[in-house]
């Protein structure tokens, strides 16, 4: 059984303002296994990318705190310790991002890109830094003699390989991608995803995969977690939650999927109504506007989130009683 | 990763291309090559050389600022020379052939006559050419202040000037009041009116990368003072500002003080206009996923900000920095056609206009105003110029 | 002949640059039928969208097209490249016989009107200059697609509405004078997958009412599987295959086809690692005449199909290719 790398426990970001408090993210908690890749999936504005940000620590959350373990077993809190661990932890965790085209500088060259996290954290002579820079492009599959080139020669799907080549380049530990193939087309998307779970095998990798697109999660994740308006309401292993989920929330998302498949009919099952606002989100469950499997006790009662089967947490009154339906 | 693919491709081919085809394709692959390898700065420069109306201003204002560098040795009167003979005379012709026989460029001496108005008539007396040499020696003057001489480009051969009489002179663009060559001193003018607008721009520019980093770095209350003291300062019209802060400058100093003291003033009136496009490129880099990925490899915020932001809206600021030289150019002249610049003997542009005030003058010696063309072609020059260079300033879209 | 609402026929778009001339549409020729959705498939960059913009003539000054887009009006064929570029023959079909809907609703609507008076302004360009009565047509119009409250809605601004609705408000003002034709640019790709499973159905339902053919441009081979009656596959500006949905999702015979079907993850089909095509989209410029597919493709025939741009050819009843291969078979599986 491997160990416990990360987690996440109780994180919350409230962005304030003036007039609204707007809970980004709400309370959520999970764990992550070393070597395992977790899909975090939800709608936009659910908050994936704000925990994504809380847990690299690019935002500081306002409550909760993020366990990581480190190599020699020591724990740190990410949320709260001090600068000087933090610049040692970060390499550690790295990120890598949606849109291959604002993430690189267009000023610097790839060789540029790709060498600044090691110039900000080791004193390398110049031979190693080319040595290590090199063989970090050659694993992402970039030919060296590309390394004097701008980002400007490349296209979305090399650019995101230069993307991982910057993240992959500390030997970190667990990265965090934050719908890192998304805008990429699909057959790009194809090379892309393949190369991170080669790069998984070989340099034992965590992944936290944040998205959009369930059926890229659903092929790369070991777990998945839906989140729903600032919560996280269930987080299973992926053929549990795909195969029968206990949230209606994830039932309704996966009967959307569209499938490649003209001779698939799914029958969708319709969410009434819209996101509510987040700044002013419902009573109780704040799925219960649009659930069909609605009650007063849901629209009263706030849920809590619950290990409902060995390693599958719901957050949902009615779980045990409901029968759902998944799409494998 | 194509491309190697396509070398590689190319191989069992070899065959079927001839070599002038496979080196035409070489030389197209380098070319891309080069493409790919080139820097911001180069891009822009490739973008730059296509937009034609700023390459001709190009041209045109290094045409301007050789002349201002080197205006001591083009012009062929000093700042100092006068002559109260020729006051007021007009532009002097330029002949060619005397008395039928070519003897290469040379003017006339005039003869003086009066009207009715007791207004100086000028008649050329075409009995003696007065030869144009090429490096003749003349009033002592510095180049950049430092190197001495007194070669100057051209001039009229005066040596058997007959005795008692006033030298003459070729006065390209005529002569004001004290018969002075305006050629001469549109030359001599431009070192103060080119001059300015440059120092002026660099020292806002200073200030509005340290003011405006810091409002758009540190945000917060700090980022609120800053941007309410800017709309203070930018909420004042500019001409009676100009006129209360040069009212100011002590009467009776040198020249080179009344120099740094209008610089000084051009800057303070137009920081805050680039501060604020400082500050906003600054808020706006910061939120690039690029900044975020270099904190997360933890590159200190120091290095972030001269590594990735001040790069980043260098090219905005330099296009903003050249569409505001010609304001500092108009404000300089401006303030000094009203007596409020540079004053005598030091001269500008604006102070030579300074004899265009009166109706009289300008409808008896219309020439005076031929250093707005000069004011004109300046500031049309850095507009175009800014212009191509906005245009150009991001590359990537 | 058969009742095509438009036939597209040797379509060629090229733009003139600096470095030579770009040509991202190559002799593109597909039709359209009533009632009849054609999904046109293909990555960035593969000249899908120039061809629909072109179909309403939208695009560019600079991109300069040639062959025949023959549009069916009042029963004859018209061909929209002989109409003067932003003439007010070319305007009068825009918008009133054939429409678009584009990807992202925010940008399609300007902040500063209210939906309403946007929905309405082609309904009073093209039926009828009563305002009331063109109110009533848009309430109608925007009733049908789903907007809840539509007299109230009528008056609220873009910002008021969620994308969902937004884009609903979009295909309301597509739809709101009957048109023909439909062109939909990835209408539903800026959208969550709840919502966009709604707004396809609701596109399909629309279709049926009005019985109108829809051009479907997208990149999500889910959405098309989905929608479509028929697909075409774009790459390199050409159509390397087209026919019905279950010719190209069952039996894909153009490499490109199968690679493309091949890097879509199938929910449940495991964790073994995706087919990819290998390499990048070449750029449409200074083409050589060889198979635009020919570098990637693994099946290619190294003397065939580097020397001659193969053409479509109908392999199986209504199924086009433009591949040298001859049977689905031939060569190596795929993934799948």
């Amino acid at each position: 059984m491997p160990e416990t790398i990360l987690k996440v426990n109780g994180v919350s970001k409230t962005f304030s303002s003036k007039k609204v408090d707007v809970k980004a993210v709400n309370n959520v908690s999970f764990d992550v296994k070393k070597g395992e890749t977790v899909g975090i999936v939800g709608e936009s504005g659910c908050g994936k990318t704000t925990l994504g940000r809380c847990i690299v620590r690019a935002l500081n959350s306002t409550a909760g705190e993020v366990i990581y373990k480190s190599e020699d077993g020591t724990e740190y809190d990410l949320q709260h310790i001090d600068k000087k661990t933090m610049k040692k932890i970060r390499r550690e965790i790295q990120m890598i991002f949606q849109d291959p085209f604002s993430s690189l500088d267009p000023r610097m060259t790839v060789y540029d890109i790709i060498s600044e996290p090691l110039r900000a954290n080791f004193n390398l002579s110049k031979k190693e830094m080319e040595e290590r820079v090199k063989g970090i492009a050659q694993k992402v599959g970039l030919n060296p003699s590309y390394l004097k080139r701008y980002p400007h020669a490349f296209s979305g799907g090399q650019r995101q390989r230069i993307g991982i080549a910057r993240a992959l380049v500390l030997y970190p530990r667990i990265i965090v991608c934050d719908e890192a193939v998304s805008a990429l087309d699909v057959s790009v998307q194809a090379q892309v995803v393949n190369l991170l779970k080669d790069l998984q095998e070989e340099m034992q990798l965590t992944y936290l995969f944040i998205s959009h697109d369930l059926s890229v999660v659903e092929h790369i994740s070991d777990k998945v977690g839906v989140m729903y308006l600032g919560r996280m309401v269930e987080y299973a292993p992926t053929d549990d939650l795909f195969g029968k989920p206990l949230h209606p929330y994830t039932e309704a998302l996966l009967s959307a999927v569209p499938i490649a498949d003209p001779t698939v009919v799914n029958d969708r099952i319709p969410l009434e109504g819209e996101i509510p606002n987040p700044a002013n989100p419902p009573s109780g469950c704040h799925f219960h506007t649009r659930c069909k499997y609605c009650t007063e006790k849901c629209k009263t009662e706030d849920v809590e989130f619950v290990e409902m089967e060995p390693g599958h947490y719901v957050a949902c009154h009615r779980a045990k009683e409901l029968k759902l339906k998944g799409i494998i | 990763m194509s491309q190697e693919k396509q070398k590689k491709d190319l191989a069992p081919n070899d065959t079927l291309l001839n070599e002038k085809e496979l080196k035409k394709l070489e030389k197209k692959r380098a070319k891309q090559e080069k493409y790919y390898t080139s820097s911001q700065w180069q891009l822009m420069g490739r973008k730059l050389i296509r937009h034609k109306l700023a390459v001709i201003s190009f041209i045109l204002l290094t045409l301007l600022y050789i002349g201002a560098i080197f205006a001591g040795f083009i012009a062929p009167q000093g700042l100092e020379d006068f002559s109260a003979t020729y006051s007021n005379a007009p532009p002097s012709k330029i002949h060619f052939v005397h008395n039928g026989e070519f003897i290469g460029p040379f003017v006339y001496d005039y003869d003086i006559t009066y009207d009715k108005f007791q207004n100086k008539v000028y008649v050329e007396n075409k009995e003696k050419p007065y030869k144009i040499n090429f490096f003749v020696k003349g009033s002592s003057y510095k180049i950049l202040g430092i190197f001495k001489s007194d070669i100057h480009l051209f001039g009229v051969d005066n040596s058997d000037l007959p005795e008692g009489k006033d030298k003459v002179n070729v006065m390209l663009f005529g002569a004001d009041q004290l018969g002075r060559d305006l050629f001469s001193r549109i030359l001599i003018g431009s070192q103060v009116s080119l001059t300015v607008p440059l120092v002026g721009t660099f020292m806002s520019f200073i200030l509005a990368i340290i003011i405006g980093g810091i409002s758009g770095y540190y945000g917060g209350i700090v980022d609120t003072i800053i941007q309410r003291i800017i709309e203070v300062i930018s909420s004042f019209p500019t001409l009676p500002l100009w006129m209360a802060l040069s009212a100011a400058i002590p009467a009776g100093i040198s020249v080179t003080k009344v120099y740094i003291f209008i610089t000084i003033i051009m800057s303070l009136v137009s920081w805050p206009g680039l501060a604020r496009t400082v500050r906003s490129k600054f808020l706006s880099l910061k939120k690039e996923d690029y900044v975020l990925a270099a904190k997360l490899a933890g590159v200190s915020d120091f290095k972030i900000i001269i590594k990735h932001l001040v790069p980043g809206f260098m090219s905005y600021l330099i296009v903003n920095l050249t569409l505001g030289i010609p304001n500092m150019i108009l404000g300089e002249t401006s303030m000094s056609f009203l007596g409020l610049g540079m004053r005598a003997p030091a001269t500008s542009w604006g102070v030579l206009l300074q004899e265009c005030q009166s109706i009289s003058n300008i409808a008896n010696c219309p020439w005076k105003l031929i250093p707005v063309l000069f004011v004109g072609t300046a500031v049309l020059a850095f507009n175009f110029l800014g212009d191509g260079l906005r245009d150009a300033a991001d590359p990537y879209k | 002949m058969e009742n095509y609402v438009v036939n597209v026929e040797d379509l060629s778009i090229s733009i003139k640059m600096d470095e030579g001339i770009l040509t991202p549409v190559r002799n593109v020729r597909f039709a359209v039928k009533e009632n009849e959705t054609l999904g046109l498939v293909g990555e960035s960059g593969c000249g899908k969208s120039l061809t629909s913009k072109a179909i309403l003539g939208i695009n560019d000054k600079k991109c300069k097209a040639t062959g025949k887009i023959n549009f069916q009006v009042d029963g004859k064929m018209l061909n929209l490249l002989d109409l003067k570029f932003g003439g007010s023959e070319i305007r009068s079909i825009r918008g009133k016989m054939a429409s678009m809907i584009f990807q992202e609703p925010m940008s399609s609507f300007s902040p500063l009107f209210t939906i309403g008076h946007q929905i309405s302004e082609s309904v009073r360009l093209h039926i009828t200059k009563d305002k009331k009565k063109a109110k009533d047509i848009t309430i109608e119009a925007m009733r049908k697609v789903g907007i809840s409250n539509p007299e109230k809605r009528y008056n609220q601004y873009p910002h008021e509405f969620s994308g969902g609705m937004l884009q609903r408000a979009l295909i309301a003002m597509a739809l709101v004078c009957n048109p023909k034709l439909l062109i939909a640019d990835e209408p539903t790709t800026a959208l969550d997958v709840t919502i966009q499973a709604q707004i396809l159905e609701l596109m399909k339902e629309l279709q049926k009412e009005f019985k109108m053919a829809i051009l479907f441009i997208t990149h999500d081979l889910g959405t098309v599987a989905k929608v479509c009656d028929r697909v075409a596959v774009m790459y390199l500006g050409r159509i390397v295959e087209i026919g019905s949905v279950m010719d190209i999702f069952k039996n894909p015979l153009h490499p490109y086809t199968r690679g493309l079907l091949g890097s879509v993850h199938k929910i449940g089909g495991g964790r073994e690692r995706l087919f990819s095509i290998e390499g990048t989209v070449p750029l449409a410029m200074n083409l050589e005449n060889k198979c635009g597919f020919y570098d990637r493709c693994t099946y290619r025939d190294d003397v065939k199909c580097s020397q001659v741009d193969p053409c479509l050819r109908e392999v199986e009843d209504g199924h086009f290719v433009a591949c040298y291969l001859d049977s689905p078979s031939q060569g190596k599986q795929n993934t799948r």
